[in-house]
């Protein structure tokens, strides 16, 4: 891994973007990795976003903040709109076409679009399972980075009901990166 | 030891519980709510009490009953709690009673967001109550696992010198995650260098040594010593007495024992690329501190000969820190400036001492990079409306 990975989640509320963030930092810390997570919400955020911001180090990592993210997932248009600049001109910003309807082609990252709230809906008839599916697909991107057996793992932990849904959803995530 | 991926709440509950700590009150306040609610669970598993009270002032003055019953106690709150606090801190401070008091600093004046960082009771923890004639010591972590390590250390210090220590954070510190690294037994404390202090019980009849003697056990209740928890100035016996020679003997124990045995806390503080005599030195405290690491980085590697000075003990503030003579810059998350004044009294007459501020966010990496290569080059720093001008 490099010196310092950035991932940055943001969304509405309710939609799982801390969860999301604490599930791969937790992930990394089993990697033996050093890891930082920023959490905005609340009224701070009011009618805005919520955002989580994962910093990877395998060193002592000093800024916790995301100033150029390797990876951003996008889970709104205003949390699109308000971070999509900050990426990483060799990140790539993971979004989901239900929320992120119109994508900016002037920036010099790469999209990579999931549906993850149709696949959701198609495979479990419930849209709750798309962030298990989004894990699934970071955990694709993320190849080479960390193990997708670790994420999983620590994805069923954190959230410790419905593992046989969570472990498809997150198999239906990794498969449509593939 | 334990790792695994937490708040920085989470990391202070257990470094309290590892010193010791078994009974905590407080009012929940964003954002150290969850530390709060942490207590909740983990006291009663071993073997303490948690309460929670009908506002701050009455958190903190059950504390201090807990105290005087033999218990190591600890409250927990944010800016608008902390100056709840100003009536029992004094009573605490007056009585020496030892209390740990977390502070997770959010973006003020009054309640202002409570989801946002902020600095501003860097004096108020020097002040925290009224009257005067009294030293404070305030610990300033910047991360989840120093958070732990610095609770620890309060216990420790509010033990040996029988006050409250106030342990200084903000709303990163407490909220945010981090991998953080539990010791499991006392083994694994002392590799982590924590240190913890027992709680003594003074035998009486003597109360107070109106000298600068540090290891003087608090006064327990019911241990058949009496003991004093009025708030009027103390005789040695610990009886009330309304009388100037006493309170001259009083004040000067409050303030000397703190000041005469700064070497138990003054080694907290961190120094960066500080050894070659840097042209500009940047001061910060806390979280803002993480991010002046990486951008002196930074600018050492773009061939700025630039340092970094974060400090952990706050108060009493660490003059020698600022014996040379140079270009001096605080970082701070408020704007109105406030280390940078206890920096410029503290420097050498004529240094530069200069201020940036930010108020409900981190500054950027881009932004002191450029501040710091504006101030080297002898450049005003950019406006943008919110620096003083005295600044």
């Amino acid at each position: 891994m490099k010196d310092r990975l950035e991932i940055v989640a943001s969304g509405f509320g309710g939609q799982g973007v801390v969860r999301l963030g604490q599930v791969l930092g937790e992930a990394a810390v089993k990697e033996g990795l050093r890891v930082t997570m920023l959490k905005s919400h609340g009224t701070e955020m009011r009618g805005g976003y919520v955002r989580a911001q994962v910093v990877l180090s395998p060193k002592t990592i000093d800024s916790p903040m995301c100033e150029t993210p390797d990876f951003f997932i996008a889970l709104s248009s205003a949390a699109y709109n308000r971070f999509k600049d900050t990426v990483s001109v060799s990140g790539v910003i993971l979004f989901d076409p239900a929320f992120v309807e119109e994508i900016d082609e002037t920036l010099e990252c790469a999209h990579r679009e999931l549906p993850a709230k149709q696949l959701a809906m198609d495979n479990f008839g419930r849209p709750i399972f798309s962030n298990s599916i989004a894990l699934g697909a970071m955990a694709k991107l993320l190849d080479g980075e960390m193990d997708k057996e670790v994420i999983l793992e620590s994805l069923l932990e954190i959230i410790p009901k419905f593992h046989d849904d969570n472990r498809r959803a997150f198999q239906v995530g990794y498969d449509y990166m593939s | 030891m334990k790792r695994f991926l937490e708040t920085g709440n989470f990391a202070i509950t257990e470094g309290a519980i590892l010193a010791g700590c078994r009974f905590f009150c407080g009012y929940p306040i964003t954002p150290a709510t969850e530390l709060a609610e942490a207590m909740s669970k983990r006291l009663p598993q071993e073997g303490g009490v948690y309460l929670q009270a009908e506002d701050e002032c009455g958190a903190m003055h059950v504390c201090i009953g807990a105290s005087l019953g033999g218990m190591k106690a600890m409250t927990a709150t944010s800016g608008p709690g902390y100056i709840l606090y100003a009536d029992p801190f004094g009573w605490a401070l007056g009585c020496e009673m030892p209390l740990v008091v977390v502070n997770s600093g959010r973006v003020g004046p009054v309640s202002g967001i409570t989801g946002a960082p902020g600095q501003g009771e860097f004096y108020l923890t020097r002040y925290p109550t009224q009257g005067g004639n009294f030293e404070c010591i305030t610990l300033a972590p910047n991360s989840a696992q120093e958070a732990m390590a610095m609770v620890v250390e309060a216990f420790y210090l509010a033990e040996r010198f029988r006050m409250p220590i106030t342990v200084l954070g903000d709303q990163l510190i407490t909220d945010g995650f981090e991998d953080i690294t539990v010791p499991e037994n006392e083994d694994e404390m002392k590799e982590m260098g924590f240190r913890t202090w027992p709680r003594g019980s003074c035998a009486g009849p003597n109360f107070y040594p109106f000298t600068d003697d540090l290891d003087i056990p608090p006064v327990q209740m019911g241990s058949g010593a009496g003991g004093l928890c009025s708030d009027w100035t103390p005789t040695e016996e610990g009886y009330d007495i309304e009388e100037v020679e006493a309170h001259h003997k009083h004040a000067y124990r409050l303030i000397y024992k703190v000041r005469n045995h700064r070497d138990l806390f003054n080694h907290l503080y961190e120094k960066k690329y500080m050894d070659d005599d840097p042209d500009l030195v940047v001061v910060s405290y806390g979280t803002p501190s993480r991010v002046v690491n990486t951008a002196v980085d930074k600018a050492r590697s773009l061939g700025m000969k630039v340092g970094a000075l974060r400090l952990i003990n706050l108060w009493p503030f660490p003059d020698e820190h600022f014996t040379r003579k140079a270009k001096y810059l605080t970082v701070e998350l408020n704007w109105d400036g406030q280390l940078v004044r206890e920096v410029q009294r503290a420097t050498p007459k004529d240094s530069e001492v200069h201020f940036l501020g930010t108020c409900g966010d981190l500054p950027t990496i881009p932004d002191l990079l450029e501040n710091f290569e504006k101030l080297l080059k002898n450049q005003p720093l950019e406006r943008k409306g919110w620096e003083l001008e005295a600044w």
